[in-house]
């Protein structure tokens, strides 16, 4: 097991390696002189210079990715052109929130699509499923601004049970924490849950129609224990596989979301980073978001053989 | 009568289908005794399945029992719900079913889906049922029960996978075991040890059992009274001795005489009035090769391993002449699936050479081969048909591909034409050729892989178990045909299958291989009759024949 594991990150290697190549070369895939990219349209020449001595931009391009690369793999992940603060500051700063909200994205979807899903699976064909499918296509279809919205319209500012937006860090009590988290990971949530619960649906469906589960009837086994202990686990592998490649919708909705609710997170700072054309920063957020996804990755091929004891290692 | 354990009345069972309502059972009575084993016989689709899932209330959602009652122990079973119903599903009556290792939960270790059983019925603990579960692995023979508790179902062999499901059945002593087609898909000599054990098994707790099955002669080896049923009716009831001797409807006339036995010929597999057609084509003798014609098929010393494991096969050589019929046979695992591939040139053996009408083509890469002028020659025809079409293509196009491929045709009526007389050559009526595979039944896609396997005129044909998945009626034909065409086009046949019965049949040789090699080959019947070593006389002994098992049936 533990050997798989270390092969599976060898593995893994190579895509950060290629990922880190194309986050470089974000500067240069941009049209024209990435100096004066960076420096914007009112720099004078002398800040264009600067910039480009600063950067290093003057030497050969596999040159500065090397020592681009060799920066990183001592974690440095360079200095912002725009506050002058390490990148790796400024991410650290911002991480709290966004983890947060991801995490708590990722919890609601689990404990509310699965079961969901299960549910509609069992009762196929009739109305609850009817139901349950019908809310997965209108989640999946509302943008998350819409959902954030009209959640905020409705829960703060109408109902005013929980608050409009901001954020609380966690060493201010778990309950102020949450408060602000619900909305969001709602909004956020809404294309997750959906997505999440069809594929429940969906592999519950063709589970349940295979001949162990009509064994486990013929035992006489009770409903609940046909669907959790025989059925889900079973019905686990395209369930988890969905799970993880949600999370880069989770990465791509943090940074609507934090928007909307003014979550002081990496989506924030993406957005910040992006408008000032500040390189170094999207670099770092792109390059963290890359190698959170791979681990996510790894973590989804480490369950499947926890899942099934036949899939080798 | 009092003794009875289970009485069923005029029941009728109805599927809703997206084209209507099917009614798969169609008013049937008939009632099970204490202690007594019942076969239920029929070909598929006559609801003899349906019948067993309808006692056990294991119906899919889309059959319902529209009429009769099923009466255990006095107590109708289609009017039971909730609670009631679980108390008598896996305790008082049990189910065995065909397909052993997908009726296992894959990702569950077999201790723990044996004492799932135990655990549903009886207020034990975990510990306590864990133990059951042992003793249950010991009841049913399985070697090493202790390291086996923690084993999952991929990990055992078919047979191994339906003892455990005979330990699930039996973990609450039911009173009535109903066993659905229990070794349909296993070796005969699996067949025999698993069958064997469970006529043991309820022998010894005075279960009630209804064996379902399409084979008579395995009904008849074990039960003192048979069913058989047609199109959702019981034709007819009688004792295994009766049924033979003395069959009294059509249709079991027509059952009786396409079950293969030790003495039948091909000719003997249809009634009298089908006989007429075939007559005048099997009376024709083959001519015998002349003296000193080089074998159409010579392999020398053929190797086979997969990843550096042991060999697959080893060191095989055998010779066939034109128009020659060949059986391999032997047990899952024997390599014989594994060499006629290697002969069909579909993989390359690892070691020796295959010469084909002189040539040597073993050293052609498998890849390579669709290239060569004799795959025209070498033509395969898979285990099953249901697998082995292509769900996108019609008949025709199946037919008409390897003409298209192979023979250079482009199209137009030349190839209608080649197509239709090898649809007529194998009996496929030519309206069914627009239709796609799932439009046409299993005997119908059988003569489509016949025919698609004929149409460049091969002169050898490798045949992979092609009835295995047949009715023995549809068996009857295809075999028949397959004969047929042997006689008037001189094709050589490999044929490989673990039904000894049919291979004696229809084979003048035969080759039995076990665990790669040859232990015995020779002329069939001589082969059958006096077999010279322990494996082949086990394989022989093993077959289950249509003459009642009066020893066994004296033991119950």
């Amino acid at each position: 097991m533990l050997s798989y594991i270390l092969r599976r990150i060898v593995a893994t290697l190579p895509v950060m390696a290629i990922v880190a190549l194309f986050v470089f070369s974000l500067l240069y895939i941009a049209p024209g002189d990435p100096a004066v990219v960076i420096a914007g349209d009112q720099a004078s020449p002398e800040d264009v210079e600067r910039i480009r001595q600063s950067l290093g931009l003057d030497r050969p391009f596999l040159i500065q990715f090397g020592s681009w690369v060799w920066r990183i793999l001592h974690g440095d992940l360079g200095t912002s052109i725009f506050t002058n603060l390490p990148v790796s500051t400024m991410i650290g700063q911002r991480l709290g929130p966004t983890l947060s909200l991801m995490i708590v994205t990722l919890l609601l979807t689990i404990v509310v699509a699965v079961p969901l899903g299960v549910l509609a699976a069992w009762k196929a064909g009739s109305l609850i499923d009817r139901v349950i499918m019908g809310f997965a296509v209108f989640g999946f279809s509302l943008p998350v601004f819409v959902v954030g919205y009209i959640l905020a319209y409705i829960f703060a500012l109408e109902l005013e049970w929980l608050p409009v937006q901001g954020y609380t860090p966690l060493t201010q009590g778990f309950w102020p924490w949450l408060q602000n988290l619900i909305l969001p990971a709602i909004a956020l949530g809404c294309v997750y849950i959906a997505l999440v619960a069809r594929i429940t649906r969906a592999a519950m469906l063709e589970v349940l129609q295979q001949d162990y589960i009509r064994t486990a009837r013929a035992k006489g086994m009770g409903q609940g224990g046909i669907l959790f202990i025989h059925a889900l686990k079973n019905a686990a592998v395209p369930i988890v596989t969905v799970i993880g490649i949600g999370i880069a919708l989770l990465i791509g909705g943090a940074v609507v979301t934090e928007s909307v609710f003014a979550i002081p997170g990496l989506g924030r700072l993406t957005i910040d980073a992006i408008l000032r054309r500040d390189y170094p920063v999207i670099q770092g957020i792109v390059l963290l978001f890359s190698f959170v996804y791979v681990l996510v990755n790894l973590m989804i091929d480490v369950t499947y053989t926890l899942v099934d004891p036949r899939i080798r290692y | 009568m009092s003794e009875d354990l289970l009485e069923i009345n005029d029941l009728q069972v109805a599927f809703t289908t997206r084209r209507g309502v099917v009614e798969a059972v169609r008013g049937i009575t008939l009632t099970v005794a204490k202690g007594e084993m019942l076969g239920l016989v029929g070909e598929s689709g006559s609801g003899k399945s349906v019948t067993g899932f309808a006692t056990t209330r294991l119906l899919d959602a889309a059959g319902r029992v529209t009429g009769g009652k099923i009466l255990f122990r006095g107590q109708d079973v289609t009017k039971l719900r909730g609670d009631d119903l679980r108390q008598l599903q896996g305790a008082a009556m049990s189910m065995i079913f065909q397909n052993p290792r997908a009726a296992l939960n894959p990702i569950r270790a077999i201790g723990l889906q044996i004492a799932d059983a135990i655990l549903t019925h009886k207020k034990i603990s975990k510990d306590a049922a864990r133990a059951e579960a042992l003793e249950l692995l010991r009841a049913v023979q399985i070697r090493d029960p202790e390291a086996r508790m923690n084993a999952y179902p991929h990990e055992l062999s078919g047979g191994m996978c339906q003892r455990v499901m005979i330990a699930i059945a039996i973990s609450c002593n039911p009173a009535l075991l109903i066993a659905d087609e229990p070794t349909t898909g296993l070796d005969v000599t699996t067949q025999k040890v698993v069958m064997d054990l469970l006529a043991e098994i309820a022998a010894a707790r005075g279960m009630a059992t209804i064996l379902i099955t399409h084979d008579l002669g395995l009904a008849a080896r074990y039960c003192r009274r048979i069913a058989v049923m047609e199109r959702g009716r019981i034709v007819e009831e009688a004792s295994p001795k009766i049924l033979f001797t003395a069959p009294q409807h059509a249709y079991t006339k027509r059952l009786v005489a396409a079950s293969p036995t030790a003495t039948s010929r091909i000719e003997d597999l249809v009634t009298e009035e089908e006989r007429e057609r075939t007559a005048a084509v099997v009376s024709k003798p083959r001519p015998a090769p002349a003296h000193g014609t080089p074998p159409l098929l010579e392999v020398r010393k053929l190797a086979k391993r997969f990843d550096q494991g042991s060999a697959a096969v080893a060191d095989f050589s055998m010779t066939m002449a034109g128009g020659e019929s060949v059986g391999l046979v032997g047990e899952s695992g024997s390599g014989k699936s594994t060499t006629s591939r290697m002969i069909c040139r579909l993989i390359d053996p690892s070691e020796g050479d295959i010469v084909f009408d002189g040539q040597s083509i073993g050293h052609v890469a498998a890849r390579d081969f669709h290239r060569s002028r004799f795959r025209k020659d070498i033509q395969i025809v898979f285990q099953d048909p249901n697998e082995s079409l292509n769900p996108r293509y019609t008949a025709f196009d199946c037919i008409a591909h390897p003409l298209m491929r192979l023979d250079g045709m482009r199209g137009g009526d030349a190839l209608r034409k080649r197509v239709e007389e090898c649809a007529e050559r194998v009996g496929l009526p030519l309206d069914l050729l627009p239709r796609f595979p799932h439009q046409l039944s299993g005997g119908q896609k059988a003569r489509v892989g016949i025919a698609r396997a004929i149409a460049c005129r091969p002169r050898l044909l490798v045949l992979d178990e092609p009835t295995a998945a047949l009715d023995v009626s549809v068996q009857a034909v295809v075999l028949q045909l397959l004969d047929r065409l042997r006689r008037e086009n001189d094709i050589a046949l490999l044929f490989v299958s673990h039904d000894l019965n049919v291979v004696r049949m229809l084979c003048d040789r035969t080759i039995v291989l076990r665990n790669g090699s040859i232990v015995e080959q020779g002329e069939s019947r001589a082969l059958f009759d006096n077999p010279k070593t322990d494996y082949t006389r086990k394989l022989v002994e093993a077959i289950p024949h249509i003459e009642t098992g009066p020893a066994l049936a004296a033991a119950l």
